[in-house]
């Protein structure tokens, strides 16, 4: 989220896309209802009404996988309605930008692509430059390369009529939604977008949340209170654990992992560096050196010096161009190229898309040690449906781990608050924190590879591992290294700190190794100061406008909503008087400011305004989009893989056998796979219906935490496909009736609920087709309950997905549903 | 920990209430506990943050001091500025959640080819699981790839997981998994 | 003073933190269930459940609603039950709080008799016949707390104070609503320490949402009986 959760109760307009907060996110309806108690509209649009719709002012119905139709005929309705802040647009997105003449958008593709590969030359979708290296702008928007020309070109296609065929949503709901959205470019009025897998989990999800980004830019709503683009994220700490890198491409902080050709630091940090000829750019991401260094030093701390590049190398490079991702990890087990398997909290016997691959995938494997509360499919997958014990060779270890109320530490919200959390209970029997097991087990491999070298033991041996406290794991002691500390007396702009000490903010890590940071998003959050997650503050922001800021601690250095620098004009006066985040009140002399306040939230980067009161601009202040490295806002995105605008392709499975919006089909770059499991039926007469998967309030996730608990399971007990009606009838299916529910790779035996919530779509016009669509929980598992039956939904899934996150494609795909 | 300003609704005239019912002399022991006493009442206090989704709400978790020192009560937390003392049905049940008899308590084995667990000590799992990622590390090590560049990775092993853990427990994790040299590092945010 | 619930359903979105959250309080044990097409589960209250969140699906005015009842123990003024029973050892109202307490003893009761005289249909049997409900989270609200499904309640959907306060934030929401929801009423607020606010015709939402004239169609035992009572009994309306 770029704001917070409180402050949705702050918006005029909340649109619900690709989520069901009511469901999945129960506690955002307080602040949902607090506003539309204050008069703002509810927008729900989802291929089903939920018990989010249940409470909206407005509901639509759309086709799954649609989005970018439905959104691009929104950028198209704010347009031509100059709905759009203008000033907002000229200053704060790169609307003015000159695209390079080698950009091109013809029939669905964009320039650069290659058809062998399936991947596009981004270079030619450059922005032009000037002399100095500094991106061409029109600020008036006039120059027909300008990006604010270009978006109108690209989005005159997305007409309501051709829209509405696409999607199957009414005209005349499209129309109501777009003129109530737009209606928020106005000065001082804002709306917030609620989103989550609704809109990750299609080929075209980053895309999907591009073009809600580019609305919110167009209609000045990001970096206000009220505003922004809020992914809902679904786990208590997948924030958390997303800031410190569990992913293959990344290290803590979003720094990159290294490719093979980054031969060392240095040029690793220059691939990395982004620089900008700029002076009005802060480029914020130049400081990149500072954190590398410093992440490196919490590494390997003393083992960690200028001679040996710090241990670069000792990390693990990935080659360039290749991924390593969740869908390409299982098909690398699948094909038998592992033998062991650490899975943490988590079960992806379940919870991966097509699952059934994955359970397959599993038996290759020589070892696998799964660490969980409960038992779960993924442990005992060998024991599972179809599966014969005696012909798996894979060994498990089963680990239980303690429930987060029988340890101490910090989790960050959807947020970006991290609050830490103590200790109730002891662990229950012999179970443990999973930090004690991390560090035991840490300790054993270390003296495993000090008794016996074997392969490259310096990163093993070097690894700094200082973290119990009598014997016991202590996340203190960790907080603080993730913060860091100076490795040295250093004085850093003016001021003294001595060695051992708590560096106060990433603002003073260096990249000389004088400064340790396990991840310097986190640098502020345990200081000489105290533990700042484990804050209880109740005092408000003098905006009063429900920041908290002495409750928790937020990242970075404890700014509730980012890019608030865009909440204020030229002048640094906020958009919004009531709700304003941030403002300028330094001095004022003959026109001019001549001191720096500002007041309210943490500013993004306390510069000077742009204008001084007397419109003359300033050059010691910069764009309000610091960590971009043009400091703007990006409507015209050339850093993604499969386009810098974003456009409608169908789902890699659909109803239709054509793309109505171009002759481009799916999306060009989508990944897909090729062992004898990937199996993907489009248009094909045995699986005529779009089928979507969710998740219910009284389960989670997989339900390995839920299932086992009566009083949930009471609720919901059982796995059920949701069908409409009209389909209901056409099939002779009764409500409560089990069914069997099939797609191209499995077959899902479930509970038939028929509900007035789905409704068939007419798509095509008035001579098209009618669609019916079915939902599912994915919520179940073999396991519990015990009759074995409630299997999982992602056996139906299939392994495609985006080409930017590679996040799969499981709301929209093709199933068949019959009576059992 | 502060659990600084709780907001009790007013009640008035209770202790006379708890007067005229224990005073009718006749036997009032309900069905269910209706007991004056909180269940609560001799419990130690400690604030948490709900494990489901990333709301990030408060809950006050009641631990016996007697006996055998378990959760009697899990509650929102009223001065949370989040959620102030509210949760939805998977928070309101977070009891059932610590105290649930079908938690795996001990580690446990399950061989090659065997149909079954077996029980075993952390110091025998812990000391399998670090001999294997030896032998399989040490089997599996690249240190150049086909171009010849440096790369020093394992690809014998992957590790998924886990937005299960605190962020001081993703940190060690991850530091450990990226020493032994994995590549193959996912978990739920790619899901 | 007495207590009084105010359930304003326009805000309950059916995260159904109310049911769970009367379960872990009084720590009721979960019952099997089945999905049986639907949402609602329990499929009805039981002595195991005394809260239960009924959903119904319809279409009103050519507009698809979802309606959601959070149903419980309406903590009659002149509980009907209670005059049935006729036996304070049994059924009997809390003097200060105005909470319909059964007891152990209800067991000795005509159990079928009580069920019935319910209007709202609330109380329901053990297997050795005692009866069980709502108890206001009686120990909650002696010490200061709010009943449990009153605490947990994220929207507003669900309140809990004096009577005044409440009725007033219902006439309120009563007002506030009439735009959006010409139909919206309050159920039974007179008679009743839960106030309902629905926003369309109560039988839509469930069919005990009211009073049913029906249900006062008591047994000739419990008619007898309630001739039979002393009159000071009448006393807890008064206090």
């Amino acid at each position: 989220m770029t704001n917070h959760w409180i402050d949705i109760k702050n918006s005029d307009c909340i649109l619900i896309m690709g989520s069901n907060a009511a469901e999945n996110h129960p506690i955002s309806f307080k602040f949902v209802t607090e506003a539309q108690q204050k008069g703002a509209t509810l927008i729900s649009v989802d291929p089903r009404f939920t018990r989010t719709s249940s409470k909206a002012d407005i509901y639509a119905p759309m086709r799954s996988g649609t989005d970018i139709a439905i959104l691009g005929g929104m950028i198209k309705y704010i347009l031509d309605n100059k709905l759009y802040n203008e000033d907002y647009i000229k200053w704060y997105t790169n609307a003015p930008f000159i695209v390079g003449k080698s950009y091109t958008f013809k029939d669905g593709l964009f320039a650069g692509y290659d058809e062998k590969t399936k991947k596009y030359d981004n270079s030619k979708w450059a922005f032009e430059m000037d002399a100095n290296g500094v991106p061409k702008m029109d600020r008036n928007l006039k120059h027909k390369r300008s990006v604010f020309q270009l978006l109108k070109n690209h989005y005159s296609r997305y007409d309501i009529k051709l829209v509405s065929q696409i999607s199957g949503t009414p005209e005349a709901l499209l129309e109501k939604i777009y003129k109530t959205y737009g209606a928020t470019g106005a000065r001082g009025k804002a709306a917030t977008i609620m989103y989550a897998m609704g809109w990750t989990q299609h080929t075209v999800g980053t895309q999907n949340i591009r073009t809600m980004a580019m609305i919110q830019l167009l209609l000045g709503n990001m970096g206000v209170a009220g505003g922004g683009v809020n992914a809902l994220r679904g786990e208590s700490n997948v924030q958390g654990s997303t800031d410190h890198c569990l992913l293959w491409h990344i290290w803590p902080g979003y720094l990159k992992t290294p490719r093979a050709s980054n031969v060392s630091l240095a040029a690793y940090n220059k691939k990395w560096t982004p620089k900008s000829n700029d002076p009005l750019s802060a480029n914020w991401w130049q400081n990149y050196p500072k954190y590398s260094v410093s992440m490196l030093k919490s590494f390997f701390g003393n083992a960690a010096t200028k001679t040996n590049d710090f241990g670069y190398d000792w990390l693990p490079k990935v080659d360039d161009g290749k991924h390593y991702s969740w869908l390409d990890l299982f098909d690398e087990m699948y094909k038998g190229n592992f033998k062991g398997f650490f899975v943490w909290g988590q079960n992806p016997a379940c919870s991966g898309a097509h699952a059934g691959k994955n359970r397959e995938a599993m038996k290759n494997l020589d070892w696998m040690v799964n660490v969980n509360i409960f038992d779960n499919e993924t442990g005992s997958f060998w024991r599972g449906p179809g599966m014969d014990p005696a012909k798996i060779k894979t060994e498990v270890f089963f680990l239980p781990a303690a429930v987060s109320v029988e340890k101490e530490g910090s989790i960050t919200n959807s947020g970006r608050w991290s609050q830490w959390r103590y200790q109730g209970p002891k662990p229950l029997g012999n179970s443990l924190p999973d930090g004690q097991i991390i560090m035991e087990l840490g300790n054993k491999i270390k003296q495993a590879y000090k008794k016996d070298k074997g392969v490259l033991p310096e990163p093993i041996v070097s690894l700094k591992w200082d973290y119990l406290t009598n014997g016991e794991y202590d996340p203190h002691k960790v907080a603080k290294e993730i913060n860091g500390y100076f490795q040295e007396d250093i004085t850093v702009s003016g001021k003294a700190f001595k060695k051992g000490t708590l560096v106060p903010s990433f603002a003073f890590l260096q990249a000389d190794g004088s400064t340790s940071s396990g991840n310097w998003l986190y640098c502020n959050s345990y200081t000489e100061k105290g533990n700042m997650a484990a804050r209880r503050g109740q005092k408000d922001a003098p905006n009063n406008i429900g920041l908290y800021p002495e409750f928790a601690w937020c990242w970075p250095v404890n700014r509730r909503i980012i890019y608030n620098r865009a909440s204020v004009d030229l002048k640094g006066q906020p958009w919004d008087k009531e709700h304003w985040v941030i403002k300028f009140a330094g001095d004022v002399k003959e026109g001019k400011y001549v001191s720096r306040t500002w007041i309210g939230d943490v500013p993004d980067g306390g510069w000077y305004p742009m204008q001084n009161p007397d419109g003359s601009m300033r050059e010691d202040s910069k764009y309000a989009f610091i960590m971009r490295k043009h400091g703007h806002g990006q409507i015209f995105g050339p850093g993604r893989v499969d386009g810098p605008f974003p456009e409608h392709y169908e789902p890699i499975e659909c109803p239709v056998e054509k793309n109505f919006m171009s002759s481009v089909y799916t999306n060009p770059t989508a990944p897909q796979y090729g062992t004898k499991a990937d199996i993907y039926q489009t248009c094909d007469p045995r699986y005529p219906f779009v089928a979507t998967t969710y998740r219910v309030v009284e389960h989670w996730q997989t339900g390995v935490m839920t299932r086992h608990q009566p009083w949930l399971l009471e609720m919901q007990p059982q796995v059920f496909v949701e069908i409409s009606e009209e389909l209901a009838q056409l099939k002779g299916i009764k409500n409560g009736e089990r069914v069997l529910a099939s797609s191209a790779r499995g077959s899902l035996e479930c509970t038939a609920i028929v509900t007035k919530r789905f409704k068939p779509l007419r798509i095509a016009g008035k001579l098209g087709t009618v669609v019916h669509q079915v939902g599912f929980p994915w919520c179940f598992g073999w396991q519990k309950p015990v009759s074995g039956k409630e299997e999982s939904a992602n056996l139906l899934t299939p392994s495609t997905g985006d080409p930017n996150t590679r996040i799969p494609e499981t709301k929209a795909f093709m199933v068949n549903i019959a009576k059992i | 920990m502060e659990v600084t300003r709780r907001q009790f609704i007013q009640i008035s005239s209770t202790t006379a209430a708890g007067l005229a019912v224990s005073g009718l002399g006749f036997d009032l022991v309900p069905v269910k506990a209706h007991a004056q006493m909180l269940k609560t009442r001799y419990a130690k206090e400690t604030t948490t943050i709900c494990p489901y989704c990333a709301v990030g709400c408060g809950a006050i978790v009641h631990t016996s001091k007697r006996g055998d020192g378990r959760v009697i009560n899990i509650e929102g937390d009223p001065d949370h500025v989040i959620n102030r003392g509210s949760l939805c049905s998977k928070g309101a049940a977070l009891a059932q959640l610590v105290e649930n008899e079908e938690r795996v308590t001990t580690p446990m084995y399950r061989a090659a080819y065997s149909g079954e667990w077996k029980k075993v000590s952390w110091d025998w799992a812990l000391s399998e699981i670090a001999q294997r990622v030896k032998e399989t590390r040490d089997s599996t090590f690249q240190y150049k790839n086909s171009n010849g560049q440096t790369v020093n990775r394992t690809v014998g092993i992957a590790s998924v997981g886990s937005a299960a853990l605190d962020n001081e427990e993703c940190w060690i994790y991850q530091a450990l998994m990226r020493a032994i040299g994995l590549v193959y590092i996912e978990h739920q945010a790619r899901i | 003073m007495s207590k009084s619930f105010f359930i304003d359903t326009t805000l309950c979105t059916a995260c159904r933190g109310c049911q769970v959250a009367c379960k872990q309080w009084h720590s009721l044990p979960a019952e099997q269930t089945i999905n049986r097409g639907s949402y609602q589960n329990p499929e009805d209250l039981s002595f195991d459940t005394y809260k239960l969140v009924r959903m119904r699906e319809t279409v009103v005015d050519g507009q698809l609603r979802w309606l959601f009842f959070p149903d419980q123990c309406r903590h009659c003024y002149e509980p009907p039950c209670l005059d049935t029973a006729g036996d304070p050892s049994a059924i009997f109202k809390d003097g200060s709080t105005g909470a319909v307490i059964y007891t152990a003893n209800t067991k000795n009761l005509i159990a079928d008799e009580i069920i019935e005289s319910c209007p709202y249909n609330i109380p329901r049997k053990a297997q050795d016949g005692a009866l069980a409900k709502c108890d206001m989270c009686y120990d909650r609200v002696f010490n200061g707390l709010a009943p449990a499904c009153v605490k947990v309640c994220p929207t507003g959907a669900m309140n809990f104070g004096d009577r005044a306060e409440m009725t007033t934030l219902a006439n309120q929401r009563l007002e506030k609503v009439k735009n959006k929801y010409p139909k919206v009423s309050l159920l039974d607020a007179d008679d009743v320490q839960v106030i309902y606010m629905v926003a369309f015709d109560p039988d839509l939402y469930h069919e005990f949402a009211v009073a049913s004239n029906n249900a006062f169609d008591i047994t000739r035992h419990a008619a007898l009986r309630r001739m039979l009572r002393p009159i000071t009994h009448f006393a807890s309306r008064l206090l």
